[in-house]
């Protein structure tokens, strides 16, 4: 019974959190949430603000996770 | 077969591609946004003052709000709470008007929630923001 | 009740073994649950003059930082009749401080009390509920008649100021009087009354279940409210971004609202000679009379007038409306506004408001208006003619108002013609409004001396197609100006040669005057026309016809044949604008000249 209700609550939360994932550009957005914020706050560095999530800084955190798997 | 097989391929990749391109960019690019930012940006220069304060803080929803005023006197309160209000109604219809330029209504929570941690990251040392157990100070 | 109760009495005797002089009383821990006490310390002084003093710590279970709260009372004779007069009275806490003084006279079955409040400071965290040297005096008669609690209050707010979200109040001079009874959870208010200084009187009674906080039943009634003081007091800080938030409002209102079961069963606003100024000059009204009675379970009819007043600078005549309101919508037949020399009508008005939104539909006419008293109102160059519209359909749903049928105002012995008019929140920051416009036989004669461009003779036609505004700006259009088909004379004045060609930037315009054509103050044309795709800033130009990298603006004919090309494909859309206005600034002070 309970394997049945830890599948069936699986079940429901997994295409729940995967359609979520892969549907919402969520780095564009971070992007434009970037833009904006620079361009409201009006902060000098706009641009290079804005980079931190591409630069290499940002990944390691990212990678090792993924990487064994693969 | 192998024909079906190979423009099958084509059209994955294409379309591929595609997602790829549409996923670089956000449409930000419109005249209601523009004129949200103008008028947030003008807000900016009295509120900014507050946020050094902690009079106002950023909330983890995107928002802001009133923090601990004591330091403002009682007449002007009531101007802050003004601006506090327009500053979060903006924002509301900021987060509103890129869900829809982007043909999807349905993503404004999700853009409230990308802006709400990019507002904190971006805030100024001292400003005061909503961490998981109450406010904190950058 | 007493969960917890430590008592360490301590009895200090004096060298005199007989003589009690004082009695001190320890408390270490008290606490039931809604209040928790410790370190309780009263001390009884048996001296000439007999005082008892209480001090302890005190504070809500929910509450991290202990209060300090302490007073001194004399011990009177008879201590069940005789008042009790407490000073020195101090309840302090972060962000608090109440010095206060009070009284109070044991009664059968219940006290009087007087509480006075002297310089007293308070705020909560966030600083959204506080007041500063507040000074006051509370007064209140208890009598306890079986499980009924029986009240009579009074509290005079006499000096100090306020803030208590949303509102602000400088000042003192405020009353509130209530007499009524608490039985179990349900308080009853016989007979209420706040007195406002300076913005009227409340008189209210009713039932609250103040547990469930229920109100079964109230009725309030304001008769008389001043609405220059109210205004800003009690209205402006609750309209926020709406439409009346920066507003100037004087006259006399009555209100009276009744309540039953936490839903609104009537009210009753009337207006008495009221007036309302937009500080922003979007709109006023003057002389507003009203009366405007509602009930949730009956029809009523509300009548509205105004005397004058304006509406984006067009000015209002006197107008009268009369509806039919049915619990959440509304209907009426006619409204007619006056608007300059003629009258803007409604007609089949019907309105509903469901789910917090306004729906409304309505036909509308605009009988003919001059053109030179609309242009006057819109500080616009003088047009002649007359404005006139027809809209068989308005709707308004949802903050969008969409039109069918066409307004035609017949202008420069032309006409313009309106049609499919979308308006997106009309009466916000950020109005959005698409139309398509058909312009026929512009008269160019007309058009050019009423915005000051150099002469042309001849006859304009245009297409603007999904043309949108944001805030009454255009961000999009397909436009497209031409000469009108037909026999007609057309001529081009050299100035007007000039500022065509000014348009596409700085120096161009200089070219005829250097040339053999500055001897010709006219020229014959066979056709000119300019065409802007207006998105995202820039205008994509054309004209009638195009040349290797460039398009026809002006086709001459006949001799000296002139004809104007364009070479910019591109212009930015605020560049372009503010040339057309350097032109025409430029030509109405040579005219000054």
């Amino acid at each position: 019974m309970k394997k049945w209700l830890v599948g069936l609550s699986l079940a429901a939360i997994l295409p729940a959190c995967v359609t979520i994932n892969i549907y919402f550009p969520a780095a564009a957005a971070e992007k434009a949430a970037d833009k904006i914020i620079d361009e409201v706050w009006q902060l000098k560095q706009g641009q290079e603000g804005a980079k931190p999530t591409d630069a290499p800084a940002g990944k390691p955190a990212d990678t090792p996770a993924d990487a064994p798997a693969k | 077969m192998k024909k079906l097989l190979l423009s099958l391929l084509v059209v994955v990749t294409i379309f591929a591609a595609n997602g790829a391109v549409a996923a670089a960019d956000l449409e930000i690019n419109t005249p209601a946004i523009a004129a949200l930012k103008a008028s947030m940006q003008t807000r900016h220069g009295q509120l900014s003052p507050f946020y050094s304060s902690g009079a106002v803080g950023l909330t983890k929803d995107g928002m802001i709000a009133i923090k601990d005023a004591n330091a403002v006197p009682l007449k002007d309160r009531g101007a802050l709470n003004g601006l506090v209000s327009a500053e979060n109604a903006d924002r509301a219809n900021l987060y509103k008007e890129i869900a829809t330029a982007n043909g999807h209504p349905e993503w404004q929570g999700d853009i409230q929630n990308t802006f709400a941690g990019r507002w904190i990251d971006k805030a100024q040392g001292g400003w005061w923001y909503q961490g998981a157990g109450g406010w904190v100070k950058k | 009740m007493l969960r917890n109760a430590t008592i360490a009495c301590l009895l200090l005797l004096s060298q005199n073994v007989f003589a009690l002089s004082q009695i001190n009383i320890q408390i270490g821990a008290l606490s039931n649950e809604s209040i928790e006490a410790r370190n309780v310390n009263i001390n009884l002084n048996l001296k000439a003059v007999p005082t008892v003093t209480l001090k302890t710590e005190l504070k809500q279970p929910a509450d991290k930082a202990w209060a300090q709260a302490q007073m001194r009372c004399l011990l009177p004779v008879n201590l069940t009749q005789d008042v009790w007069n407490c000073t020195d009275g101090k309840f302090t806490a972060p962000r608090i401080n109440l010095p206060f003084a009070l009284e109070v006279t044991p009664q059968p079955k219940g006290f009087a009390a007087n509480l006075n409040l002297q310089g007293a400071n308070f705020s909560d965290e966030a600083g959204l509920h506080a007041a500063d040297k507040l000074t006051g005096h509370l007064a209140v008669v208890a009598r306890q008649d079986g499980d009924t609690l029986h009240f009579n209050s009074a509290l005079n707010w006499q000096s100090g100021e306020v803030f208590w979200q949303p509102l602000y109040f400088a000042n003192g001079g405020h009353e509130l009087q209530a007499a009524g009874s608490l039985r179990g959870d349900v308080l009853t208010l016989d007979n209420a009354t706040l007195k406002l200084d300076k913005v009227g009187d409340l008189k209210f009674s009713g039932q609250i279940d103040i547990k469930k906080y229920n109100i079964q039943r109230l009725n309030a009634d304001l008769p008389n409210l001043n609405l220059a003081e109210a205004y800003p007091l009690l209205f402006k800080p609750f309209l926020g971004k709406t439409l009346l938030n920066d507003a100037d409002l004087n006259g006399n209102a009555a209100l009276s609202v009744t309540v039953v079961d936490s839903q609104l069963k009537t009210f009753k606003i009337n207006l008495k000679d009221a007036n309302i100024d937009d500080k922003n000059h979007k709109f006023a009204f003057y002389n507003v009379n009203a009366d405007i009675p509602w009930s949730y379970d009956d029809a009523t009819k509300i009548s509205f007038s105004y005397e004058n007043g304006q509406l984006l600078n067009m000015p209002l005549g006197r107008t009268n409306i009369g509806t039919e309101v049915n619990r959440y919508s509304l209907v009426s037949p006619e409204i007619t506004l006056p608007i300059l020399d003629g009258a803007f009508k409604l007609s089949d008005i019907s309105a509903a408001h469901i789910n917090d939104n306004w729906y409304w539909h309505l036909r509308a006419s605009l009988t003919p208006i001059s053109m030179p008293d609309a242009s006057r109102a819109f500080k616009l160059p003088i047009m002649q003619g007359k404005a006139s519209a027809e809209i068989p359909l308005v709707t308004y749903s949802g903050g969008i108002l969409t039109t069918d049928g066409e307004i035609v105002l017949n202008v420069f012995d032309g006409q313009v013609k309106v049609t499919q008019l979308t308006m997106i929140n009309p009466l916000t920051d950020a109005p959005k409004l698409s139309a398509d416009l058909t312009m026929r036989n512009l008269d160019l004669g007309e058009l050019t001396r009423t915005f000051s461009f150099g002469a042309i003779e001849g006859k304009l036609d245009g297409d603007v197609q999904g043309l949108e505004m944001l805030n009454w700006k255009p961000v999009k259009m397909d436009a497209k100006l031409e000469s009108s088909p037909g026999k007609y004379t057309k001529k081009i004045s050299q100035r007007a040669v000039e500022n065509i060609s000014s348009l596409g930037g700085a120096g161009a315009g200089a070219a005829v005057e250097r040339s053999f054509l500055r001897f010709f103050k006219q020229f014959n044309y066979e056709k000119m026309g300019l065409s802007c795709k207006l998105h995202n800033d820039i205008c994509e130009m054309s004209g009638i016809g195009s040349t290797p990298g460039g398009y026809v603006i002006v086709k001459g004919s006949g001799i000296p044949s002139i004809t104007v090309l364009g070479y910019n494909q591109t212009v930015s859309w605020g560049e372009l604008i503010d040339r057309i206005k350097r032109v025409i600034d430029g030509n109405s002070k040579a005219i000054v000249k």
